[in-house]
């Protein structure tokens, strides 16, 4: 039973960088902006919220500075493709490059080459009183730390703003015919660099809790390609925050199932364990399309305008 | 934010002079003059037409008003103040509404959702939408435009979504509603209830502003008219002191065409119950036999529901059927079927007695089929290619331009120079892009591609839509050639008129079925609108 | 430069060789803005940094040239990544994103390690067309995957190429680690692969003739594109695919087959590293190319025959990159900066254009 409640605690834990990356790709998502660029930005952020929590007091300033830095690119890309109208796949390539290359170069120029890479202090569980004294139930919900209540927390808040609020309704109609939106007077373009920004912090949330977790450590490879499964939970949650939520649950237990029979030591050859999120997000996509309902505009430019 | 009954009380109090001025608007598209210094004044509790054929620059004026473009010079008054309309949003909070020809409308939102979006509403802790549904509700009554509150859009008919287009513009409280071709996929039954709701409109103090290229309609609901023609006024009369065939005149204009006042216009006057549209009888085709046969054809819709329902009809060599039909009765994924774009469900197409069922389409390409399609930027444009690379399209395989793994490009390119002179392409040669061209420009490179590899089965859907009145001759023209020289052709249009115009033949498509056939020399318009509304064939 | 005849409104054709002249300027000097404002943007970050912008410059743009090694080893590396960009831009001429290209690259490695590893013994006549071809094959079949799943499953193909990647990373680890693992080596290597299945070498100082073939690749890209019945389908559905289809044109099958054209080419660049530069398999081989051909196909702007030459002044970058940290002590990524640079201003520039083009009419 200890065993259960410790592998689930630890999947709840794994499912907040897939929450914060696929919510903040759902949500430029839904304005129509389709972000590719998370892989990047997830990076950028781990970088600047170690470094920044390392070398200026503490993970709570380290992920303020990383959410500012996503929020940049974020912005950035709304902005490039609402005012130039350029390709959003083309800028978020370009952004992920780039954010690729910062991350790195910045880890360089600050820490440079050490044999015993430093350390940062991993963010500490808080127990929610009352309900964390629930059996198993509340080790695994209620014992966490503050991003992972955070995480849950955005996932509902999102889901009231866009379902339940008369804001919400003018951002969808954004992404699904941003030319019925902008007759009524929603501004286009608005939405979209406010949803991008905002998106881009999330993702760079998502990428700044990594060091934050489990070993305290920035390396190259900390993102593991989340960045891009976050863009398969996007489609597989059908683009709205409570199936993202849920969805993210079978993605984080992929993970921890990786890394459980890696240690025991089970027969299969380790390589093939690590291929296992990957092959399964695969083998996921193929039926997640059937349910998703994709934003009409999603990935396209709007165009006042265009005489078409 | 006006009401309805403030407008109501308004003119009521007697307010005087008119509603809405526009001054000497001019609006430029890069080198394009759109509208060159244009006057418009529209009355008080009064239908105003504004006629003229496609392009003349009624909707780009209408664009203006409704801030969707930004004028380069003029002014605006509405009720007696100028104002400056920047974008939607200041056009709607001076009160102007606009009903496009397409329609504006997040699919997959109810009708509540797409009338309210965009206005203010209580949204703590929830958003409420009790409120504006009843409101709605009210103002359907109000106007006779029933239509159900709590309904998807997405599933609702043409002229119930034209009802909600109408409805955003009355919730905020219009002043002035503008309607751009209201009546494009409307039976003429449905357009009569429109006329009425039009009225009830105008009689609780609002204006309203007619687009429209169809002179019949303007002499049926206007007050007072103004007719365009290239981007300037060239005349506003009142509709009890003018005619049909005066307004042909303004409409075309004083230059060559008036002489042989063109038969669009002349299809666009209309006829009376009981007569064809020109008084031509129906054309001896003589004996021949059919040359394309469609037998029990059944098509699946977008959303795998079968769009047509055991259709089935011949054409012969030399005829021209047209099929006629409110949008969304299975025209397009008929059209596409017997192009053979779509897979058949059931059913068999052939074509001069090949059987072309589940073949890919390059074989209904090589065994003679052209296909015209509606939507000519979607549907039928490379738009990044030149000229050329566009009319080599479909014909990429075939030994007019290929040399075995090779295309022949100076072959494309001499194909190309003869079809931009025979077709009156006006561009700068075979390498200009295609995106660069005009409407009725595209749609000659189209026909072009479509007529000059002698088709034996031309399928066109709505040829002429969008396009001015000399290109829209010139496809009738080409059209009349094709069957001339013996293609078979059929013809899908919405346009009754252009139908009674050309066709031998005009079957009724509704629901997916043929309901009715008439030929040449019994047609009645309002006979096929009865068949189109899905009413009892009584002939 | 020619001036063109005012054509009149209808019919009399723009002279196409003036035409083209006037718009081959105008991109070049787009090209050579972009790259100037790149390099001032990363001199002031470099200077920032406290370092000098001549020295690191002087360091990325003359080491390919300075000796004739530097130039063998400039060459080399322009072959995966001149190859690795028309993987990344023959699907995209049909509208489709590869970002597979590192996996089809590894995957075409190991199978060409594979075969010239178990039939090391072979004579070259036999074992390196064997080895070349099963790269080749191998690179396309794994396109194939994600092709398959996004023409039967509408599978998104950034996100089904890109995760094929770290598949293939746990592949090429189990192959080096294991099945043929070098024990000498400190990390995943294989053991040499035959000497029949080694690219043969020429010149002094010898460069190997991977660098032939792939200039074949290269100039046969651009016929194919420009002047065969495929290369005309293949851009059609780049341009309207609906438009296509409606015409004949089997969008599906063209989308496919440009994605595992894709993938064969990746995966023969894998194999010419593995035939002509290290002459096994080494985790880790696939370096930075797949980044480098995306930018460079990006700057390259799809067109056909330019990406020969953005990829060979990418790759005197790169080979100047590791000599600016050694002499300049600046760090290598400044190099990224650079590159990822020019691509946005050479974005930028068609914007700023197109608004020129159209304010000047």
């Amino acid at each position: 039973m200890n065993e259960a409640v410790s592998f689930l605690q630890l999947v709840v834990t794994a499912m907040v960088p897939f929450i914060l990356a696929a919510q903040g790709t759902m949500l430029a998502g839904r304005a129509g902006v389709f972000n590719v660029a998370q892989e990047g930005v997830m990076m950028l952020g781990a970088s600047v919220g170690f470094l920044v929590s390392l070398k200026m007091g503490g993970n709570p300033v380290g992920l303020v500075f990383a959410a500012l830095v996503g929020a940049a690119f974020g912005w950035f890309l709304g902005w490039v493709t609402t005012r130039f109208r350029l390709d959003q796949f083309v800028i978020g390539l370009a952004l992920f490059f780039a954010a690729t290359g910062i991350a790195s170069l910045l880890y360089k120029v600050v820490i440079g080459v050490t044999l015993k890479p430093p350390l940062i202090e991993t963010l500490p569980d808080i127990e929610i009183p009352l309900l964390s004294s629930i059996p198993g139930v509340g080790t695994v919900l209620f014992t966490q730390d503050a991003m992972v209540y955070f995480a849950f927390l955005v996932s509902g808040l999102l889901y009231w703003m866009l379902y339940r609020t008369n804001l919400g309704l003018k951002l969808r109609s954004v992404g699904e015919n941003p030319k019925a939106a902008d007759s009524l007077g929603v501004s286009v373009a608005r939405t979209r660099i406010w949803c991008s920004t905002a998106g881009g912090a999330l993702m760079a949330l998502a990428g700044a809790y990594l060091p934050m977790t489990y070993t305290g450590t920035y390396t190259e490879g900390i993102v593991a390609g989340r960045g891009w499964l976050a863009i398969a939970l996007a489609f597989f949650g059908g683009w709205r925050p409570q199936y993202i939520l849920a969805g993210s649950a079978f993605f984080a237990g992929m993970e921890v199932l990786a890394l459980r029979v890696q240690v025991g030591g089970v027969d299969i050859p380790h390589q093939f364990i690590s291929m296992l999120p990957y092959a399964a997000t695969l083998l996921v996509m193929m039926f997640a399309l059937r349910w998703a309902s994709v934003p009409a505009f999603l990935g396209r430019n709007y165009d006042r305008e265009s005489r078409h | 934010m006006t009401s309805v009954d403030e407008t109501r009380h308004e003119a009521r109090e007697g307010a005087s002079g008119p509603l809405l001025t526009m001054e000497g608007i001019r609006k430029t598209f890069g080198s394009v003059v759109a509208l060159d210094g244009v006057d418009l004044t529209v009355g008080r509790s009064e239908v105003h037409g504004l006629l003229g054929g496609n392009g003349a620059g009624k909707t780009t004026l209408m664009n203006v008003l409704y801030g969707l473009y930004r004028p380069d010079g003029g002014s605006v008054v509405l009720d007696g103040s100028p104002v400056e309309i920047r974008d939607p949003r200041d056009a709607i909070s001076h009160g102007i509404g606009m009903v496009h020809q397409n329609f504006l409308q997040v699919d997959t939102y109810t009708v509540t959702e797409n009338v309210v979006l965009g206005t203010s509403l209580p949204s703590w802790p929830t958003v409420d939408l009790k409120e504006p549904a009843a409101r709605i509700a009210e103002l359907s009554e109000r106007f006779g435009l029933t239509v159900d509150p709590g309904a998807r859009v997405a599933n609702l008919s043409v002229g119930l979504r034209q009802r909600v287009e109408i409805l955003k513009a009355l919730y905020r409280g219009a002043k002035v509603l503008v309607l751009d071709e209201p009546t494009t996929n409307l039976t003429p039954q449905e357009v009569d209830s429109l006329f009425g709701s039009l009225r009830a409109i105008v009689d609780e103090g609002m204006s309203v502003v007619f687009i429209t290229h169809k002179i019949r309609e303007t002499m049926a609901v206007c007050d007072a008219l103004t007719v365009m023609r290239d981007g300037t006024r060239v005349g506003t009369v009142r509709r009890a002191d003018t005619s049909a065939a005066e307004l042909a005149t303004l409409m075309v204009g004083d230059d060559a065409a008036v002489g042989r006042v063109t038969e669009v216009v002349t299809a666009g006057m209309g006829a009376a119950a009981g007569t064809a549209a020109t008084g031509e009888t129906a054309r001896d085709l003589g004996d021949v036999p059919a040359r394309v046969a469609v037998r029990d054809l059944v098509v699946l819709g977008d959303h795998g529901v079968p769009a047509t329902h055991d259709v089935s009809f011949e054409v012969r060599r030399g005829e021209i059927v047209g099929i006629a039909g409110v949008a969304g009765n299975g025209q397009v994924e008929l059209a596409e079927a017997v192009a053979g774009v779509r897979t058949l469900e059931g059913g068999s197409v052939d074509v001069d007695g090949q059987p072309l069922a589940g073949r890919p389409t390059a074989v209904w390409l090589e065994s003679g089929v052209a296909y015209v399609p509606e939507d000519r930027h979607r549907d039928g444009i490379l738009p990044s290619a030149s000229i050329m690379e566009n009319l080599v399209l479909g014909a990429q395989r075939s030994v007019r331009f290929r040399k075995g793994p090779f295309v022949d490009w100076s072959a494309a390119r001499r194909h190309a120079e003869e079809a931009i002179r025979t077709y009156s392409v006006k561009a700068s040669g075979p390498s200009a892009p295609a995106a660069a061209l005009s409407g009725g420009n595209m749609q000659r490179v189209i026909l072009a591609r479509a007529f000059s590899h002698r088709p034996g089965f031309l399928i066109l859907h709505n040829p002429t839509r969008g396009l001015d009145i000399p290109s829209t001759q010139f496809v009738y023209d080409r059209v009349r050639e094709a069957a001339a020289e013996h293609s078979a052709v059929l013809l899908m249009s919405e346009d009754l008129d252009e139908l009674t115009h050309l066709c031998d033949r005009v079957l009724v498509l509704y629901s997916g079925r043929v309901v009715g056939e008439r030929t040449r020399g019994h047609y009645d318009q309002y006979e096929l609108g009865h068949l189109m509304a899905g009413l009892e064939d009584t002939a | 430069m020619t001036t063109t005849a005012t054509p009149p409104t209808t019919t009399t054709p723009v002279k196409p060789a003036a035409r083209r002249g006037a718009g081959l300027t105008r991109s070049v000097l787009s090209y050579a803005l972009a790259v100037l404002l790149a390099f001032v943007v990363s001199g002031i970050v470099i200077a920032a940094l406290g370092h000098s912008p001549v020295e690191a410059f002087r360091a990325i743009l003359t080491t390919s040239f300075k000796s004739s090694f530097g130039f063998i080893e400039t060459v080399q590396k322009w072959v995966p990544l001149v190859l690795l960009t028309l993987a990344f831009t023959i699907p995209l001429a049909a509208g489709k994103y590869n970002i597979g290209g590192e996996g089809q690259l590894l995957v075409g490695a190991t199978a060409a390690a594979a075969v010239g590893i178990t039939m090391k013994d072979a004579p070259m006549v036999v074992l390196l067309p064997l080895v070349l071809l099963v790269g080749v094959l191998a690179g396309g079949v794994y396109a194939w995957i994600a092709a398959w799943l996004m023409d039967r499953f509408g599978v998104n193909e950034i996100l089904s190429t890109v995760l094929l990647n770290f598949v293939s990373f746990g592949i090429v680890d189990y192959v080096a680690s294991e099945v043929w693992s070098d024990p000498a080596a400190g990390h995943p290597t294989t053991v040499p692969i035959g000497d029949g299945g080694l690219l043969p070498l020429v010149g002094t100082p010898p460069m190997h003739t991977g660098v032939l073939l792939a200039l074949l690749v290269s100039a046969a890209t651009v016929v194919v594109m420009r002047r065969t019945v495929p290369g005309y389908e293949l851009r059609a559905v780049g341009t309207n695919p609906r438009a296509a289809q409606v015409h004949g044109v089997r969008i599906g099958r063209v989308a496919v087959g440009s994605l595992v054209v894709g993938g064969a080419l990746a995966g023969f660049a894998g194999a010419i590293e593995v035939a002509g530069v290290h002459g096994k398999l080494i985790e880790g081989m696939q370096s930075n190319y797949l980044l480098l051909g995306i930018i460079i196909g990006l700057i390259a702007r799809g067109n056909a025959l330019a990406v020969p030459f953005v990829a060979f002044g990418i790759a005197v970058l790169e080979v100047g990159a590791s000599a600016m940290q050694r002499t300049a002590d600046v760090p290598s990524e400044m190099v990224l900066i650079v590159e990822a640079l020019t691509l946005l201003f050479l974005l930028f520039s068609d914007v700023v254009g197109a608004r020129l083009r159209r304010s000047s009419r």
